[in-house]
């Protein structure tokens, strides 16, 4: 799965979770998560959603670096070690 | 208007507090419980939503006697109010601290408390002390309190300014740092929540005394996203500045995929268990929040 393929997953997951009205389509790695309407407590639902979406396991407390949509794309690809689709989710 | 309420409301706060700091903790839970039979005579809105609740509850059923469970809350929650400014003081003292604070803690708890390298989020309502309850967590591992800012600018500057208290800290409940309450995990701290406010947004509606009440979620979702121990407990008042603090064996909820049912699970089950603490002292819980909006 490339940059792109995650990015436009991601953004139909921040489009479900943020109350914030946003032009979704618009939204690039440098995009702050905070300029789409995420604070620490609406991020929760999202973090929910990205780990069963891209069937990864991982400590959230990793996320504590993430400011960017492209800081979380790189955390992701880190953790997706194995295929997409597996069986057995990959962990971080 | 709304400025002259707010300095008029931080006078008033400024004058309770200089007052609390130069008595006895006897004297000034005293003076706290006339001022607070004063407030409960004259706050007629809140009085009101503080008997409906009662009723509402099923724990008293006669108006009159929800009014006393009533008046007796609100003194409760100026005697909080005082317990906690004091306790700043006298819980700089272990033994004193130690002979206040009576706990029950259930081992698995314990244990993920004392793992210095293990966020725990910990989760309760305004039952007893819950400022109490922190400041003791805090001599075990750091806590951080996630708070609603009041709505009087001035009155929570002044808060601000008292409440941070060596390992316990405050941070906003909506924190325009997304990931600070996972930070907070991360570095092995508590997160402590209160989670029995009405939760604006109605997402998940949660039986409290057999009615649906719109329950906030973060707590639930953050043990489900980090798989963090989650515990709740209370801290009853026993005595004079004795108190009873108890943590539950923590919940544990592996995600299944289905959000919406995950944190349902999570939310009954603290639900239920808030309301056994509501139950064992009912006095000491706060009905004048409209728990039950539509």
């Amino acid at each position: 799965m490339n940059d792109n393929d995650i990015l436009i997953r991601l953004r139909h997951l921040m489009k479900q979770s943020s109350q914030a009205k946003v032009d979704w389509e618009a939204v690039r790695t440098d995009s702050t998560i905070a300029s789409l309407g995420f604070d620490s407590l609406t991020i929760l639902d999202l973090v929910y959603d990205i780990q069963q979406e891209f069937r990864v396991e991982f400590e959230a407390e990793k996320l504590a670096g993430v400011r960017t949509v492209g800081d979380l794309i790189a955390f992701l690809k880190s953790c997706m070690g194995g295929a997409p689709g597996e069986k057995s989710a990959p962990r971080c | 208007m709304k400025n002259l309420r707010h300095a008029a409301e931080y006078a008033g706060a400024r004058f309770a507090l200089a007052l609390c700091d130069r008595t006895d903790a006897r004297r000034a839970l005293a003076l706290a419980e006339r001022m607070a039979d004063a407030w409960f005579a004259l706050d007629f809105k809140r009085r009101r939503v503080a008997v409906s609740n009662i009723l509402a509850s099923g724990l008293e059923t006669k108006w009159h006697r929800a009014l006393r469970l009533a008046r007796a809350s609100y003194r409760h929650m100026a005697r909080v109010i005082v317990e906690s400014l004091k306790a700043s003081t006298v819980f700089a003292d272990d033994a004193v601290r130690r002979s206040m604070i009576e706990t029950n803690i259930h081992p698995a708890a314990m244990e993920a408390l004392t793992d210095p390298h293990r966020g725990v989020i910990v989760v309760s309502g305004h039952i007893g002390n819950w400022e109490i309850a922190a400041r003791a967590l805090s001599f075990i591992k750091p806590v951080v309190g996630v708070t609603r800012p009041m709505n009087n600018p001035l009155v929570e500057n002044l808060i601000q300014q008292r409440k941070p208290w060596g390992r316990f800290t405050l941070t906003p409940k909506h924190d325009a740092n997304a990931v600070r309450f996972l930070e907070t995990l991360a570095r092995g701290k508590i997160l402590a929540l209160l989670v029995d406010q009405h939760a604006p947004d109605m997402k998940y509606m949660i039986p409290f005394f057999g009615r649906p009440a719109a329950t906030h979620a973060s707590a639930a979702l953050l043990h489900l996203v980090c798989g963090a121990p989650l515990c709740f407990g209370y801290c009853l008042r026993a005595g004079m500045m004795k108190f009873r603090l108890v943590a539950l064996e923590p919940i544990a909820v592996k995600p299944s995929g289905k959000r919406k049912e995950d944190v349902e699970t999570i939310l009954r089950r603290i639900s239920a268990e808030l309301e056994k603490a509501i139950r064992l002292a009912p006095d000491q819980y706060l009905w004048a929040h409209r728990r039950w909006r539509q």
